[in-house]
């Protein structure tokens, strides 16, 4: 069942538009001059129950403001969204009840309140009964790890323990989807880790669908069986982590250390990235050259040392980016 | 309204763990009701004379109860709140939980105004007696209603900032417009009674906020009578249902013109 439907998505801004210097500033007085900026121009996409998705583009894509629509704080110019078969425009607080929001770049938290205080304010907003919402705390607490952290006020905690909070808020009224908007940003790998491992058993327990953007490629990796791309407020790409590998992994990084001096320049299909002495770092495109190709090029007694690995998924996403993929 | 309530207790147990930046607020208090005491001994020749109706006791009372709620609004702080809130985007993540922003900020606002109130009225209290010696004779009926009038008034106050602040939506800055509104509040409503102004001007500040917001929980606190309360609390709650409804209309047409960049 679909729980996200968007047909036609279309969001513009108006941006003022000011000529430089004095005599600028004095005409735009006079008369003021708007440039519209599409950020979102007719965006389709279908999110299924339980699916947790990254939702990813470069700065300015419209991924924000996307996802701002989704979850009723922007009003849309055209198109369609259905979040739970609610339109968020329309019935912005039925909606409500159903989703949880976690922007990284904004705390929701009572920085003064403790986390348990916190909780049971989200709670009351939701309209929980007391002890409903003691139980909902007492398993968050278990499934985040907040124990030792539950009579802290918020202010005092450090950055990873404030977004565990913040999402174990996000969930106290047990919402169906989650959109989470950057939520290790700022983070260590380590807390980075813990996030995810928390976001994947949230799904796993709860069955929640996660809409998730990122900066972070290692989040979309480890999280994500689907990827939506957006840049210039299209989507360039729309398919499974699987197939993104298999159909933009064409490439390999291959290093070699050899004994003797070779020369690996002159061959279509093999770009050498580096080179220092008898060390070697070369990409293989894999529609030119396969593996095997490469290494009949090297006499196996010249070998001291070799390491084949697949581009990096945070390359191909900067290509993608870069050039774009048409879905 | 029990999410309201909570926001209320939220914001009242966070005034609590700051109790202690009142007491620079205390000192300002003392010294204005230290400046206006001497004021009126030199204006009145002696304690039984009347001007416009107040006798000196009545005039000092009559201060130091508008001096407290002048306190407890608070507004430059609030209107700065919810300008930053329109300015910088935070209204918009107000709107996807489930209650209104209106009620959120009014409920936060008199969550931190109870605290004042607390600890202001027990100061206003007792300076009023060191310096005056008697309270205004009441019942505990019309205390109560004293009360009312007073949170009334707080609630006005605070409606009429939140609309104030929400023309942000439209221009750059509504800061100037606030400090318009509280200077016209502080001279024109905690210094002297309605009935110190000329006839022609009296009927214009009836109408305005101050009669409502200062005058009329001040006046019953000095002179109390059935009839005036009655009237006063009447036009009080006339004043919170156009008030919030303005506000309301402001916000509902303010936010679809919201832009959130970013991200």
């Amino acid at each position: 069942m679909a729980v996200i439907e968007v047909k036609n998505l279309k969001k513009n801004f108006r941006v003022k538009l000011k000529e430089k210097g004095l005599k600028g500033s004095l005409k735009s007085m006079v008369k003021a001059s708007y440039r519209t900026v599409e950020a979102v121009k007719g965006v389709n996409f279908e999110v299924q129950e339980g699916e947790v998705i990254a939702f990813i583009g470069p700065n300015g894509a419209g991924k924000s403001t996307t996802i701002k629509m989704l979850t009723g704080i922007l009003y849309p110019d055209g198109g369609d969204i259905r979040v739970l078969g609610i339109d968020p425009t329309k019935e912005r607080k039925k909606l409500a009840y159903e989703i949880g929001t976690v922007f990284g770049q904004k705390e929701q938290l009572w920085m003064h309140l403790t986390p348990y205080d916190n909780f049971k304010f989200f709670g009351a907003i939701y309209d929980i009964p007391d002890k409903e919402a003691e139980k909902r705390i007492e398993e968050i607490k278990e499934l985040f790890e907040l124990q030792e952290i539950m009579n802290t006020p918020v202010r005092n905690l450090s950055l990873g323990q404030r977004i565990r909070c913040e999402i174990a808020a996000s969930l106290i009224h047990q919402p169906k989807v989650l959109f989470l908007d950057e939520p290790t940003i700022g983070l260590d790998p380590v807390v980075k880790d813990s996030i995810r491992k928390l976001i994947k058993k949230m799904n796993k327990e709860y069955h929640t669908t996660v809409f998730l953007t990122s900066h972070d490629v290692s989040d979309i990796e480890k999280l994500c069986k689907r990827v939506i791309i957006i840049n210039n407020g299209e989507l360039v790409m729309d398919d499974s982590m699987e197939n993104l590998k298999y159909h933009h992994l064409n490439k390999k990084i291959i290093e070699i250390k050899l004994a003797k001096m070779a020369d690996f320049s002159n061959f279509d299909g093999i770009k050498v990235l580096k080179q220092k002495d008898t060390n070697f770092k070369l990409e293989i495109d894999l529609k030119k050259k396969s593996i095997a190709d490469v290494l009949k090029l090297i006499h196996s007694d010249d070998l001291i040392d070799m390491n084949i690995s697949n581009t990096p998924l945070e390359e191909i996403i900067s290509e993608i980016y870069r050039d774009g993929v048409k879905v | 309204m029990k999410k309201y309530l909570y926001i209320f207790r939220a914001e009242m147990m966070s005034a609590l763990q700051y109790f202690s930046n009142l007491f620079s607020g205390f000192i300002g208090y003392f010294i204005i009701i230290f400046i206006l005491l001497n004021l009126w001994n030199y204006i009145y020749d002696d304690p039984t004379e009347l001007i416009n109706g107040y006798t000196k006791t009545q005039m000092i009372w009559y201060v130091i109860i508008t001096e407290i709620l002048w306190k407890i609004f608070n507004g430059r702080k609030f209107c700065r709140q919810i300008c930053n809130d329109v300015k910088g985007g935070n209204i918009a993540y107000n709107m996807n939980k489930p209650y209104s922003y209106i009620g959120y900020v009014l409920s936060s606002h008199l969550g931190e105004g109870l605290v004042k109130t607390v600890a202001y009225v027990a100061v206003g209290m007792i300076l009023g007696k060191i310096f005056l010696g008697t309270f205004p004779s009441h019942s505990v009926s019309s205390l109560m209603i004293v009360f009312l009038s007073g949170l009334l008034a707080v609630i006005i106050d605070a409606l009429c900032i939140i609309f104030i602040s929400l023309i942000s939506f439209y221009i750059e800055d509504a800061h100037p417009l606030y400090w318009l509104y509280s200077k016209m509040i502080l001279i024109l409503g905690t210094m002297f009674p309605v009935e110190f102004f000329p006839t022609a001007l009296q009927g214009i500040i009836a109408m305005t906020p101050i009669y409502v917001i200062c005058y009329g929980p001040a006046k019953l606190f000095v002179d109390f009578s059935m009839d005036s309360a009655i009237h006063i609390i009447i036009f009080q709650i006339l004043y919170v249902l156009v008030a919030y409804a303005l506000c309301l209309a402001l916000y509902r047409k303010g936010v679809r013109k919201l832009n959130v960049n970013g991200g």
